[in-house]
């Protein structure tokens, strides 16, 4: 809709699944947990990192509906013990 | 490899009707001609996050919107959206809202301006036809109006 009026969007998220099923017009994948897709809470210098890492990614998107992987993890060491306690979160909180 | 939400969701949210994804009616992509240090760019949330001074948003099919300045100085911000993983962006919406790492990117001289407002709205709605009929359009006049080169949208 946006981009119908000659607005381009860039959708900076951290559900892929969902971005896949929704094909938006373009997307940048942040391997973050939901709800921290620029990093943890106050956590500015990776907030600016992230950020710019997306947008200096704009060029790549040569075609609809890419979906480009910025290489974010958010553990440092590659872990993803943060899976189990997310969805532990989400059912907590549910 | 990525985590998947689906499942997560469709499980926690197994005693109501299943959500539906929807995708637009009708696919639209525009190539990105401006220079980024020439682009105006305005952020788009679905946090149905506000100023605190703003009308709340009433979960959960609230369609509509608030202009939220891009000046990080105006706060304090809230967010409103109802969703289980609420707890820590409320902390702290700059890690779904990044109005402060994109001004800070205009002073290093990354982008060209920043839109006057940034956009929030409710996301995982289920009226998806008034969504398309009615809130995009707006927030697209929103954007026009702001003469915004660029929307980032930062799904919630």
């Amino acid at each position: 809709m946006i981009e119908a009026l000659s607005i381009p969007t860039l959708v900076i998220g951290t559900a892929y699944d969902i971005m896949s099923s929704v094909v938006p017009p373009r997307a940048a994948f942040v391997d973050h947990p939901v709800g921290r897709t620029f990093g943890a809470p106050h956590d500015r210098e990776r907030n600016v990192a992230i950020l710019a890492k997306a947008l200096t990614e704009l060029p790549q998107f040569t075609q609809p509906g890419m979906i480009r992987d910025l290489h974010c993890n958010w553990a440092s060491d590659g872990s993803r013990s943060w899976e189990e306690e997310l969805r532990a979160e989400m059912r907590r909180e549910h | 490899m990525a985590l998947e939400y689906l499942p997560i969701m469709a499980q926690n949210s197994a005693s109501k009707a299943p959500r539906v994804l929807a995708k637009p009616s009708k696919f639209a992509w525009c190539v990105v001609s401006k220079p980024l240090i020439q682009s105006r760019v305005a952020l788009l949330t679905s946090a149905a996050l506000r100023l605190e001074t703003q009308r709340p948003f009433v979960p959960r099919e609230d369609l509509s919107y608030r202009r939220v300045p891009s000046d990080p100085a105006i706060e304090p911000l809230v967010i409103d959206h109802h969703s289980g993983i609420g707890t820590v962006p409320k902390q702290d919406p700059e890690i779904v809202f990044p109005r402060i790492a994109l001004a800070g990117l205009l002073s290093r001289g990354l982008i060209g301006n920043l839109s006057p407002q940034h956009f929030s709205f409710m996301g995982g709605v289920r009226q998806h036809a008034k969504v398309e009929q009615e809130l995009a359009p707006a927030l697209g006049h929103e954007l026009l109006d702001a003469q915004v080169d660029l929307a980032l949208l930062v799904p919630y």
